[in-house]
């Protein structure tokens, strides 16, 4: 299982294609910095054939005020639950 | 890549070459054989027609591929166009002692190589 | 003919035109050094990365090196595990003739293997 890890908003960045044309039918996707905004409801729908595989980091998400605003198709982690990701993942990849 | 600080002039003639502080021509069209035989005098170096071959195969290199080469491709292309028994990492070594790919860059007259530690 | 061949070590995925800006060139040098102390590399050009294989490329407009001649070279490190992302390929209206070096188309499909097969994934 890859971890991967995208830091660019689909709204801004086509880069999340090519993020999950590359991902495996295990892979996570776990979206940071500019990447959470692809968390809201009204564009969790790029991430469509991963929803089940979606992580956001959390500290990223309250510092842009988008905690409470999630889809909750999205699973919130901590610093702390990154690094389990990262643990668990035989390797990770970024996508910027 | 090539550096644009002067540190020193090297005299070579009537000309003053300069290098940057590793010894690195600062302006890589400076370059001529006898800037070549000055800079290996400086180390205590006499070019023999062994070192000139490999130099040749050096400026060749860069005029193709822009890039100095690391120690690997360098070995490959002396290969390429010496034969395999002067294509040896040894023989480099012989003739450019400690680093083959840097000493044999400096004294092509191309930058030092830029993926090679 | 690079299917055939084991797995490479690390992966490299190009993913930047050239000129535009140095994340390519990056890739690029970060394969060259992988390749030059052994490892074996293999490199997707992925995305608008596709860009960096097309023949006929220059320096830039005020004489700045492209990455062309660095490609050319790739051979001399023994990088010749070399893929192409065809759904890019064909979204720039591009085939493998208009290609400098012999890379081998991927699909979409295939991408995920060709990524958990590297031990170690460069995204550039």
């Amino acid at each position: 299982m890859i971890l991967h890890i995208l830091n660019r908003s689909p709204g801004g960045s086509l880069v999340y294609r090519d993020a999950l044309a590359s991902m495996g039918p295990d892979d996570r996707l776990l979206l940071i910095e500019d990447g959470v905004q692809g968390a809201l409801p009204a564009q969790v729908r790029h991430f469509e054939p991963v929803l089940d595989r979606l992580f956001a980091l959390r500290e990223d998400l309250v510092s842009r005020g988008l905690e409470g605003r999630c889809d909750e198709a999205v699973q919130v982690v901590d610093v702390d639950g990154f690094v389990e990701l990262t643990e668990e993942a035989d390797k990770t990849v970024s996508w910027f | 890549m090539a550096s644009t600080e002067t540190y020193r002039y090297l005299q070579v003639g009537e000309r003053a070459i300069a290098l940057d502080p590793e010894g690195y021509l600062v302006d890589l069209a400076d370059w001529t054989p006898e800037v070549a035989t000055a800079l290996a005098e400086e180390e205590g170096r006499t070019l023999s027609e062994e070192h000139w071959e490999v130099i040749e195969v050096l400026r060749d290199f860069y005029a193709r591929f822009e890039n100095a080469p690391a120690m690997r491709p360098l070995v490959k292309s002396v290969a390429q166009a010496l034969g395999p028994e002067k294509g040896r990492s040894l023989h480099l070594m012989k003739l450019f002692p400690d680093s083959p790919a840097k000493v044999g860059a400096r004294l092509a007259g191309l930058p030092k190589p830029t993926n090679c530690l | 003919m690079a299917q055939s061949d084991p797995p490479g070590e690390l992966l490299v995925i190009l993913r930047h035109a050239p000129h535009g800006s140095s994340w390519l060139r990056e890739g690029l040098d970060a394969a060259l050094v992988a390749a030059a102390f052994g490892q074996s590399v293999t490199l997707l050009f992925q995305g608008e990365g596709v860009m960096a294989l097309l023949e006929g490329q220059d320096s830039g407009a005020l004489g700045q090196k492209g990455t062309s001649a660095t490609l050319e070279m790739l051979g001399m490190y023994d990088i010749e595990s070399l893929y192409v992302d065809a759904a890019a390929l064909a979204r720039f209206g591009l085939t493998r003739d208009d290609l400098l070096l012999a890379a081998e188309p991927l699909e979409a499909a295939d991408t995920p293997a060709i990524l958990a097969a590297h031990p170690q994934v460069l995204v550039f």
